[in-house]
């Protein structure tokens, strides 16, 4: 469909390991329609981060993009030099890593540091212009201007992360990935840095991929949810009925052991644990934490099937 | 292990260096007597030959017996001054680190200033006060005096950001004492800090000694390295020609200290982790 | 001076009489941060219960723990075991101080000595707390507790900290937390560094727990759902004083103070898609007069606030808030304070053996003994 603005089509990452091979994507796919905002959830070594690593062809050795196919417009990732995709990274999809709030250059103002931005892309204004660009980004994300010639410790944890999300924007991108934006912000914090984020992406036009493991913070935020696990995407759907009628069992459970506010008594984990990717059981990944499991999940892996309008499920009973 | 000296190539070197000057102290005590490095034993001056193939120098040493009998005579010094500064080093720095406070204040004043007084100076007062000849294992001690003031300072320093861990709190909470968290969980931890720190306080100790001898204020009587070249300038040997003489244990000294320093880096890359070259 | 006597006669089993603490840097201590403000407590081991203490960082929150688990030292007021300050208790005290009172820390990856298997951490108390008598004895009552938390000792012991997963190492942290037996156990942020799915297992795991062996907790978070579901108690520390407190189910669905509702309003809830609200008032600098704390950024705020301090109002048997527009309602009595975090009559069972409250099978299935 040429309408989506990026394009994933069963990308695959693998690393090589002592005792052999590691998938830490496994065959997926998905699609990014211009302005949509789109949620990665998963628990730790799901492969979330890891994905989003891969649409920047930023994989460092010992991992390598194996397969598959990311577009941008169009426009075929594999196929393009270095060169071309540094070019890209900023400009066409940008990243606000995790953490990013505590990798800002603590001896760099923030205003050189947007400036940096810039100039590695070629975009560097004269001078004039350049304190302009500046000070209608902070805007942008609610920040005074002085912020500009602020030191990031001279700033709160909620600035710092809002000052991150001004240099993903500069070059006005079409695609925001943001991994675990908040997760280091306390709640009153967390609400203002995810509405500055809505509104950015409201005025850019941009498209959202929302990287993150708190369901809660999905629900208020995106448009369509996706849930990975060890390595595969198996469940998307709009986010109202994934929530409302989730179909893969992982997602009832993960649902179902989130705290609620309504009623007390309702401490439901999911027993187990998250398999190592390297010791993958056989068939269905999650089969032997599941209660619905029967012998076919053991032997066949499901594979990935649309069961209605833009929804997908990779589970044999489903 | 072999695997990981491939990956740590100054470690490699370091090992190397000091192996084959191992090897040359082993089986050149088999080879020459040992008396020939005392003086008047063999034809002075004779440049290098089959009989004498270090040659001899003015007082009739045969330089070969004086190299295979001094190297570990001067690397004895090294190690035990150096030894016995990492181990006060670390009694002192980790219970300055640990108990902060007075003690930390005061134990670490004194190694402040005294590594701000110039310590060669320090060292050939001692050695001129000393009446008579030093031996061998007195001069040990001499250079000991010094050597604890800088591992005292680093010891303390890793020490300090060691010991803000979580488990040294759990540590607390589980009912263990100072001294018992100091043991149990702090030292085992720094080892690999330790030995490179041992390495490196060798190396000054050597360095010191050699210093102190050149300038004739060590064991006169021992061949070692340091008082060999403390004879080559008494007896101008540079300005006379007299190459073997100096050529020897120069090359030796440099083997030494090369070997040390590689030794410290590859032991510093163990230490810590994050200088370790990918695979 | 006297110390509070309980129903029994017996000193209160830790007590915090205006406990504050101020941490000061800079040049000859010239900045001045206060990380907790007054503070008193008492606690009983006649009545265990689960108070939650919420707040976000910066709050007090985790100085109070310190201050309770005798890590740091108060700046002003002092903190008595069986009516003894921390400070000037006997080896022997201090030891029984260690069995009574024991904690679980945050972060699962730093509590662990690379150095040493994780069986260290588990061998290391029964050892200096002579809790058993011979080494069969030892294996016996640490694969007990592991068992008591879910975990499998085959899996489990003789593994390296890197080995196991976070989850796996929280759990092992929450055995050796009973392995002591505690009155009192101090959880900071249990479960803020492990996924998911496995929060709900463990703190259901320090729930029963204290059902079945009648352990006090305190759970210190910044996630007021999850202490919703846990605790009985709740406090609210803002910027180093409480402003809120009471039974928790008063508190969550009724909360008084501005600063609670700002905080349960934050809260992305699942349950309602998209009710965030848009607009949000702009957070000004913050003011640092005498007036109250959350003034700057109370979307209510009175002039009066900015001048004066406003006290612990008592709006109801079990419940306080500290905001002047309670002030029609009386002042909570310092005294009161300690009963109104206290879960009320409770008699709790304190057997002779650790139940395994609650076994994962080989298959990964969970079950629950009859």
């Amino acid at each position: 469909m040429s309408a989506a603005v990026l394009r994933v089509d069963r990308l695959r990452v693998a690393y090589a390991h002592e005792r052999g091979v590691v998938r830490a994507v496994d065959e997926v796919s998905f699609e990014l329609r211009p302005g949509e905002r789109l949620g990665l959830a998963g628990e730790s070594g799901s492969g979330k981060s890891t994905m989003a690593l891969a649409v920047l062809r930023m994989i460092k050795p010992p991992g390598r993009i194996e397969g598959g196919e990311v577009w941008l417009d169009n426009v075929a990732l594999s196929g393009l030099s270095d060169a071309a995709i540094r070019r890209l990274r900023l400009a066409g999809i940008a990243m606000v890593p995790q953490g990013s709030m505590n990798s800002l250059n603590p001896v760099v103002r923030i205003r050189d540091q947007i400036a940096d931005a810039l100039a590695d892309h070629g975009s560097l204004p004269p001078r004039g212009a350049l304190t302009e660009q500046i000070h209608a980004l902070l805007a942008q994300v609610g920040l005074p201007p002085d912020v500009a010639r602020k030191y990031p410790h001279e700033l709160s944890g909620g600035m710092k992360q809002r000052a991150c999300i001004a240099i993903a924007i500069c070059l006005r991108p079409k695609v925001i990935i943001a991994d675990e934006p908040t997760s280091a912000l306390d709640v009153v914090v967390q609400r203002q840095v995810m509405q500055t984020l809505g509104q950015v992406q409201k005025a850019l036009g941009a498209a959202v991929i929302l990287i993150g493991h708190d369901l809660g913070l999905m629900a208020q935020f995106v448009d369509r949810l996706g849930i990975m696990y060890a390595g595969r995407l198996v469940e998307m759907a709009p986010i109202r009925d994934m929530i409302t009628a989730p179909r893969h069992p992982y997602t009832r459970m993960l649902i179902d052991s989130l705290p609620s506010l309504d009623a007390r008594g309702t401490l439901r984990g999911i027993p187990g644990l998250a398999p190592l990717l390297r010791e993958l059981p056989s068939g269905c990944a999650f089969h032997p934490r599941c209660p619905m499991a029967v012998e076919r999940c053991r032997s066949d892996k499901p594979a990935v099937r649309e069961v209605a309008l833009e929804a997908t499920v990779a589970c044999h009973l489903a | 292990m072999l695997r990981y000296l491939r990956r740590n190539p100054s470690l490699t070197v370091g090992l190397i260096l000091l192996g084959l000057l191992v090897a040359f102290m082993v089986a050149g005590a088999f080879v020459v007597d040992a008396e020939n490095a005392q003086p008047l034993s063999v034809p002075a001056l004779q440049p290098p030959s089959w009989d004498y193939p270090f040659g001899t120098d003015r007082q009739g040493r045969d330089l070969l017996a004086v190299m295979v009998t001094g190297t570990p005579l001067t690397l004895r010094i090294g190690f035990i001054a150096g030894i016995i500064g990492v181990g006060i080093g670390a009694v002192l720095g980790f219970t300055a680190a640990y108990y902060r406070g007075v003690v930390d204040t005061v134990i670490r004043s004194i190694a402040d200033i005294g590594l701000t007084v110039p310590g060669l100076l320090i060292l050939i007062i001692i050695a001129v006060s000393l009446k008579g000849s030093l031996t061998v294992n007195q001069m040990a001690i001499v250079v000991a005096s010094l050597a604890w003031l800088s591992p005292t300072r680093t010891i303390r320093s890793q020490v300090l950001t060691l010991r803000e861990r979580g488990y040294v709190e759990i540590a607390r909470l589980n009912g263990m004492n100072g001294p018992e968290i100091i043991f149990g969980e702090l030292m085992p931890n720094l080892l690999p800090y330790l030995a490179a720190t041992l390495v490196s306080s060798v190396s000054a100790a050597i360095l010191a000694s050699i210093g102190l001898e050149v300038l004739g204020l060590g064991p006169v009587e021992a061949p070692t390295l340091g008082m060999t070249l403390y004879w080559v300038f008494f007896n101008a040997a540079i300005i006379n020609g007299w190459w073997w003489w100096w050529t020897a244990p120069l090359v030796v000294i440099i083997m030494v200290f090369l070997g040390l320093f590689f030794l410290t880096v590859g032991l510093d890359e163990v230490a810590n982790p994050r200088l370790r070259q990918l695979a | 001076m006297s110390s509070r006597m309980t129903a029994s006669g017996a000193p209160p089993l830790i007590e915090l009489r205006d406990v504050s603490k101020t941490f000061a840097s800079g040049i000859l201590g010239r900045d001045r941060k206060v990380a907790l403000e007054p503070f008193s407590f008492t606690m009983d081991v006649d009545r265990p219960g689960i108070i939650a203490v919420v707040g976000e960082s910066g709050s007090g929150k985790t100085t109070l723990a310190r201050l309770l688990l005798g890590l740091v030292e108060p700046t002003g007021g002092e903190v008595l075991f069986k009516g003894c300050d921390l400070r000037r208790l006997s080896a022997a005290d201090r030891r029984d101080f260690r069995h009574t009172v024991q904690a679980i820390f945050q972060d699962p990856y730093e509590v662990y000595n690379p150095f040493y298997r994780v069986d260290h951490v588990l061998t290391t108390p029964v050892r200096k707390f002579r809790l058993a008598h011979s080494k069969a004895a030892a294996r016996e009552l640490i694969e007990q507790a592991l068992q008591a938390v879910g975990l499998q000792p085959e899996e489990i012991l003789g593994r390296y900290p890197h080995q196991l997963s976070g989850g796996q190492r929280q759990r092992i942290m929450v055995a050796r937390a009973l392995l002591l037996r505690p009155r009192l156990i101090v959880a900071d942020e249990p479960v803020s560094m492990v996924d998911a799915s496995l929060r709900a297992t463990i703190l259901g795991s320090l729930r029963k727990l204290h059902e079945a062996m009648g352990i006090s907790i305190l759970y210190i978070t910044h996630d007021l759902a999850t202490a919703y579901q846990v605790a009985d108690t709740i406090l609210v520390l803002y910027r180093a004083s409480v402003v809120e407190a009471g039974d928790v189910e008063l508190v969550v669905k009724d909360p008084r103070h501005p600063y609670t509702q700002l905080l349960i309003g934050s809260i992305p809830k699942v349950s309602t898609i998209r009710d965030w609200a848009e607009e949000q008032p702009a957070t000004p600098a913050p003011v640092t007069g005498p007036g109250c704390k959350f003034a700057d950024r109370c979307p209510v705020r009175l002039p009066v606030c900015m001048e004066q301090r406003p006290p612990l109002y008592r709006t109801a048997p079990r419940r306080a808030a500290a905001c002047v527009r309670l002030n029609s309602d009386p002042v909570l009595a310092a005294s009161d304070f300690s009963r109104l975090l206290s879960p009320g009559p409770r008699a709790p069972r304190v057997p002779a053996e650790l139940e395994p409250v609650m076994v994962v099978n080989a298959s990964g299935g969970e079950a629950t003994p009859s």
